[in-house]
């Protein structure tokens, strides 16, 4: 094997061994054989990307701490049924490329994770509009995607909810709203002003819309304490 | 611009990735490669925008169908290098 006069180096002796033609294993054997690896590859990155899906991957980080916590006190983490949203049924999709984009883009947060952009509460909070005005823009732009893979309007009996869900989606119907308009705030304390950022998203991403069409789903306490106060 | 690099990425881990380097893989020709890769690029657009090419977008058609040629075309330049037929 090893020639004296061989002067390659070691990579471009590697480089062209890979390249050299196979004469002691038949078509049959590589086929097969890298037929096999494929599986074992592919498989191995679809778990892993499973694996990349779960809620104890997530708060594994430190600074996903603050939403876990805040996500605990919402119907999605516990309520009467039992069925669950966890944090990736929201924020990562389930078809394959829009997957991959989003887990290629959250490649980003272990450069903040490192450099702790948000790893104390004060940090956090002055991070949170803008890390919400992100989620936002997303789930505004691709219409909810992630809550219609569970929630849909086509089956949702307006007649069983409380009045004023089901006549606020039948508005969303007509207006061809989509969730986060109405729903900023599922599953995590809200910024402050979030009505007026969550308007910029809206503008931003489509000219021209009414602004007064978006509106919260959030109990607005002041709102019914002086509408009960002017009934008196 | 992180929009667009994991645009790019999505797409290389996704058909236009995979099957655009796969059909290069079977021809030695470029251009007829750069147009497989094109055409599962063009797929995978529309495939996910449920075929309306209004709803695909102009960016995200663009860099599938770019991601697909460079795809085929490095498919093909592997069998250029490893194979002589
Ligand atoms: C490597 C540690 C780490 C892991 C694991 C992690 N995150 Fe994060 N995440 C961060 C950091 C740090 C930020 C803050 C980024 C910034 O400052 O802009 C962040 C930001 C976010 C944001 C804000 C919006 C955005 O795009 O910036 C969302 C939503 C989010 N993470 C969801 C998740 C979900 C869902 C998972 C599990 C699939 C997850 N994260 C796993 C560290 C992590
Ligand atoms: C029911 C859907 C849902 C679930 C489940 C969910 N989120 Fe969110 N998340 C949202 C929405 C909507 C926003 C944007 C608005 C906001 O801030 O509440 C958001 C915002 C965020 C942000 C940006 C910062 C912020 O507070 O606005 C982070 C980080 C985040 N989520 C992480 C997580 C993590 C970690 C989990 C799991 C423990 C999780 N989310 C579960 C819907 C969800
Ligand atoms: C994994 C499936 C799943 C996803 C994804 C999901 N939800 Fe839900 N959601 C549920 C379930 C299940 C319930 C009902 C829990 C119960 O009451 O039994 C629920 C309840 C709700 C409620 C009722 C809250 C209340 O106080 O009664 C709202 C509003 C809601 N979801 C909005 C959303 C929005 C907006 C999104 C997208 C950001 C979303 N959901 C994503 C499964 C999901
Ligand atoms: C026009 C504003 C608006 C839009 C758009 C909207 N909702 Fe609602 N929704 C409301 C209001 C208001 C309520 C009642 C207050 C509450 O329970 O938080 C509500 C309540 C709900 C409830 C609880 C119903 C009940 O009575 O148990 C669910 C579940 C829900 N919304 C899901 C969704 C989903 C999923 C979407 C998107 C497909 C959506 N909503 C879009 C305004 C809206």
């Amino acid at each position: 094997m090893a020639d004296p006069n061989d002067t390659r180096g070691a990579l471009r002796r590697i480089w062209d061994w890979f390249w050299t033609p196979s004469s002691v294993l038949s078509v049959g054997f590589v086929l097969i054989a890298g037929f096999m690896a494929g599986i074992l590859f592919w498989g191995g990155f679809n778990w892993s990307v499973a694996a990349s899906n779960s809620e104890e991957f997530c708060v594994s980080c430190h600074s996903m701490e603050t939403n876990l916590g805040e996500y605990r006190e919402t119907v999605h983490y516990n309520n009467h049924s039992g069925v669950r949203a966890v944090c990736s049924d929201c924020h990562v999709p389930k078809e394959w490329n829009h997957k991959m984009k989003a887990k290629a883009i959250a490649v980003k947060d272990i450069f903040y994770e490192i450099t702790g952009s948000i790893d104390t509460a004060e940090k956090y909070e002055a991070r949170r509009t803008k890390m919400a005005m992100a989620v936002w823009k997303k789930m505004k732009a691709s219409d909810s995607r992630e809550c219609r893979n569970c929630h849909a309007f086509e089956y949702m009996d307006f007649t069983m909810q409380e009045v004023r869900a089901g006549s606020e989606h039948q508005r969303a119907i007509d207006q061809g709203m989509t969730c986060i308009d109405c729903h900023q705030g599922i599953a995590h304390k809200l910024p402050p002003n979030y009505l007026e950022e969550y308007e910029k998203v809206a503008r931003a991403l489509a000219p021209g819309t009414r602004p007064e069409a978006h509106q919260s789903a959030r109990i607005d306490a002041q709102a019914i304490r002086s509408f009960l106060s002017d009934a008196r | 611009m992180l929009e667009f690099i994991g645009t790019i990425a999505g797409n290389i881990l996704s058909l236009p990735g995979i099957l655009g380097f796969s059909l290069g893989l079977l021809t030695r020709r470029p251009a007829l490669a750069a147009v497989f890769g094109g055409l599962v690029g063009l797929l995978e657009a529309m495939i996910f925008s449920g075929f309306s090419l209004a709803a695909a977008g102009g960016l995200e058609l663009a860099v599938s169908v770019a991601v697909g040629v460079v795809a085929g075309v490095l498919g093909c330049l592997v069998r250029r290098k490893g194979a002589m037929v």
